[in-house]
């Protein structure tokens, strides 16, 4: 895991080591074990490397055999060991014991056809000086990130927007379309970003860069459906693929610990880990003072169950308060939920205990339909086929027991009934999407009239995959849970951003291409089973997990909100984010909308999920536009003596290749 | 799909969702699951919506009766008479 930055220019015209050291410096925190770069007259790429796979022997960019194929990776080829076996008997000669050196040679005998025989999650940069040639590519699910901007004819990217805007070239600039788009998906949807003209490459997408023309395509699409009826080994299906795909994320030369939330997808994880750890698994979670949001009881029993050295961190509101404009400075983007702060503070401990590579669940309520969503459209289905039913609505109540304090049955049954028809594709996820677009009502008149006539969710509507019509309704909610939250949010704001942030990299079982492939196929019902949740999971969790586990019902991960926001001791960070000083002059929302909100997150009445997620909206827009909209800098360039390699045209003097090259 | 099959199917996903707190219980045919405790009047609704995904059914609310939704007997027999009246229709 680490941090890939760089530029490539139309032609050779000289690319500053310097910009390359700045942009280096700017995503430091990604890899805190050492850096290099490679530069040349047109192309150049700088790497900050989390040490994790071979110390010694694998520092970045790195090359293939005759320096002519550079590259840097951010992330991992879990299946490097395998392809490097095929590479060599291919007569490929390595240098390394990493996995990056697999892209070099593999990307020599297989060009971009490579990419389907990764196992991984990964962005990668690479040069091919033969065809003058920068490719970069991001993994299927877009567990790690790619930024890239085009100015003049010059391509930049970094993992990380500070990378781009470090280089003086590239400005922060707000885009209201992606800041609608946080504010209706809880993120901007790639290739947008909340910042004008500033590009995330897509998740199984990549690029090509050659003399100043950009060629972008999709190597992976997500694809469901396939199987009719569930098949009668489906369960020894899932264990082989369950044990194979924990069995190559422990592939680490540092130990490697576990987040354990409680739930049924980490205890899965932590337990299958725990059995393949050489000593006792380190397994880490979260515990909060307020008992609506707390797991610790669970935490514990399936430590205990598998043997885990457990730690829990304590999580109070005035911690989350405390640690989030740290946290908009990593993420890079306004936010509506706080929880990224909260596994902001997990990775930080983490990180103290010694531990750098954890394993989670993510991706198991996406490929086994466990949101309570899922059964959310189901029963809106249910009710709809028979809209004067006074009966089925009912359902939604027992659904969402904990959305109406004070609040009558009728207004959710209303707002659940009414929000869309089954025919529309967004079907499923509409009441999630109208509750954000209802903060449109805060924005300023500028904002307003920036937005015009643009609709995020047509935008959406139009992006959908050829295929996706004739799939099961279950699985377009997938797909949309997937290319809408699970990418642009959970795997970023809440995954990769705030545990890089501490150099600490999460590796998720539940999403390697395999086991998604299975589950894709799989019937809806195998996963949806009326309203039980990954009903096939539960099923092989039973042999595995103590049935209070296995049974446990989905239980969202949420942290303290609003209130922790304009509680005491951040009160006066507010007041002056929030003064109608600093909220005109940002420009993004009304003064006496948010003047109004601050009031009401004040006062003793409960909070909605709507003041929830405008309050913190609001705040976080009010700290993004502070962090990124005022010239802010990213640190000084780091010192080139120190690198632990240079290669290319520009450090011929002082190259270090592991290769006898022959640079220009 | 015969009623013994309707039956065996609806009998997994009540054991499944309902009855996997009570161990001890057994489930008779004529057994009335509101009475025995084994649904409550929500629990008939998500049966319900089980039963109308898994066999292609519709049910109107006057249907949602003790008659034809009390017990896993009455279930199968009356999933069976809609499925054969909508392939008649």
């Amino acid at each position: 895991m680490c941090g890939v930055a760089g530029v490539a220019h139309s032609r050779p015209q000289g690319v500053s080591v310097h910009m390359l050291a700045r942009m280096a410096a700017a995503i430091k925190h990604r890899g805190p074990d050492g850096y290099g770069f490679y530069c040349d007259s047109q192309v150049g790429i700088a790497h900050v490397r989390l040490s994790v796979i071979d110390h010694a022997g694998s520092a970045q960019p790195l090359t293939n055999e005759d320096g002519n194929v550079v590259v840097s990776c951010n992330g991992e080829i879990f299946n490097f060991v395998e392809l490097r076996s095929e590479l060599r008997s291919l007569g490929h000669r390595f240098h390394s014991e990493g996995d990056t050196e697999v892209l070099a040679h593999g990307w020599e005998e297989w060009g971009p056809s490579l990419l389907p025989r990764l196992v991984g999650q990964f962005a990668f940069a690479l040069y091919d000086r033969r065809q003058r040639m920068l490719f970069l590519a991001r993994d299927r699910f877009g567990v790690r990130p790619l930024f890239f901007a085009e100015r003049n004819g010059t391509l930049f990217f970094a993992s990380e927007a500070k990378g781009l805007f470090a280089t003086g070239q590239v400005e922060a600039r707000p885009d209201p379309f992606g800041l609608d788009q946080v504010f209706s998906f809880w993120a901007a949807l790639p290739p947008r970003t909340p910042f004008a003209d500033v590009s995330q490459l897509e998740p199984g997408c990549c690029i090509e860069w050659t003399s100043g023309r950009l060629r972008h395509w999709r190597w992976y699409e997500l694809s469901f459906g396939g199987m009719d009826t569930e098949p009668s080994d489906a369960i020894e299906q899932l264990d082989r693929l369950l044990s194979s795909t924990v069995s190559v994320r422990m592939r680490s030369d540092v130990p490697v610990g576990g987040y354990l939330s409680g739930g049924l997808d980490s205890s899965i994880v932590c337990s299958l880990a725990a059995r393949q750890a050489g000593e006792a698994l380190r397994t880490f979670s979260i515990a909060f003072a307020d008992a609506s949001l707390d797991e610790s009881l669970c935490q514990h029993q399936v430590s205990a169950l598998i043997g885990s050295r457990h730690t829990t961190l304590p999580i109070g509101p005035d911690d989350i308060a405390d640690a989030f404009p740290s946290v908009i400075r990593h993420v890079e983007t306004p936010l509506v939920r706080t929880a990224p702060a909260a596994m902001y503070l997990l990775a930080r401990l983490t990180r103290e205990r010694g531990i750098t590579v954890v394993l989670s669940g993510e991706g198991a309520d996406e490929l086994f339909l466990g949101y309570d969503l899922f059964k959310e459209a189901a029963v809106r289905r249910f009710c709809l086929r028979q809209p004067q039913s006074a009966l089925r609505p009912r359902l939604l109540d027992r659904l969402y027991p904990y959305l109406q304090p004070g609040r009558s049955g009728e207004f959710w049954r209303h707002f659940f009934l009414s929000a869309g028809d089954p025919s529309d594709p967004l079907f499923s996820h509409l009441p999630r999407f109208s509750s954000g677009q209802w903060s449109r009502a805060f924005f300023s008149d500028d904002m307003r009239d920036s937005l015009s006539s643009y609709d995020a969710l047509e935008e959406l509507r139009c992006s959908l995959p050829a295929a996706y019509a004739s799939w099961a309704p279950e699985h377009q909610a997938s797909y949309l849970e997937m290319a809408t939250l699970l990418a642009p949010y959970l795997l970023s704001s809440q995954g990769d951003r705030v545990s890089m942030a501490w150099g600490v990299e999460g590796r998720f079982p539940f999403l390697d291409h395999r086991l998604f492939e299975f589950a894709a196929r799989l019937p809806p019902s195998s996963k949806l089973r009326g309203l039980r949740e990954k009903d096939l999971l539960r099923r092989w969790a039973l042999g595995v997990l103590p049935s209070t586990v296995g049974r446990r019902t989905k239980q969202p991960f949420r942290a303290p909100d609003a209130k922790a926001l304009v509680g005491a001791t951040s009160a006066a960070v507010v007041d002056h984010l929030l003064c109608e000083r600093s909220v005109r002059e940002a420009g993004y929302f009304r003064t006496d909308a948010v003047h109004a909100l601050v009031r009401r997150c004040r006062g003793t009445q409960p909070l909605g999920s709507r003041e929830n997620q405008l309050l913190v909206g609001v705040l976080s827009t009010q700290l993004w536009h502070n962090t990124f909209m005022q010239g802010t800098s990213f640190g000084p360039e780091l010192p080139l003596e120190r690198a632990d390699i240079l290669l290319g045209a520009s450090f011929a003097d002082r190259s270090i290749s592991p290769f006898p090259t022959s640079y220009e | 799909m015969s009623e013994d099959q309707i039956v065996s199917t609806a009998r997994r996903y009540i054991e499944d969702n309902f009855l996997y707190m009570k161990p001890g219980v057994r489930l008779d045919l004529d057994d009335s699951l509101l009475r025995k405790g084994v649904v409550d009047s929500m629990g008939v609704l998500e049966v319900l919506l089980f039963l109308e995904d898994t066999f292609d059914v519709r049910v109107s609310d006057n249907e949602v009766t003790e008659h034809n939704l009390g017990s896993l007997r009455s279930i199968g027999r009356f999933i069976l008479s809609k499925r054969v009246g909508s392939a008649a229709a």
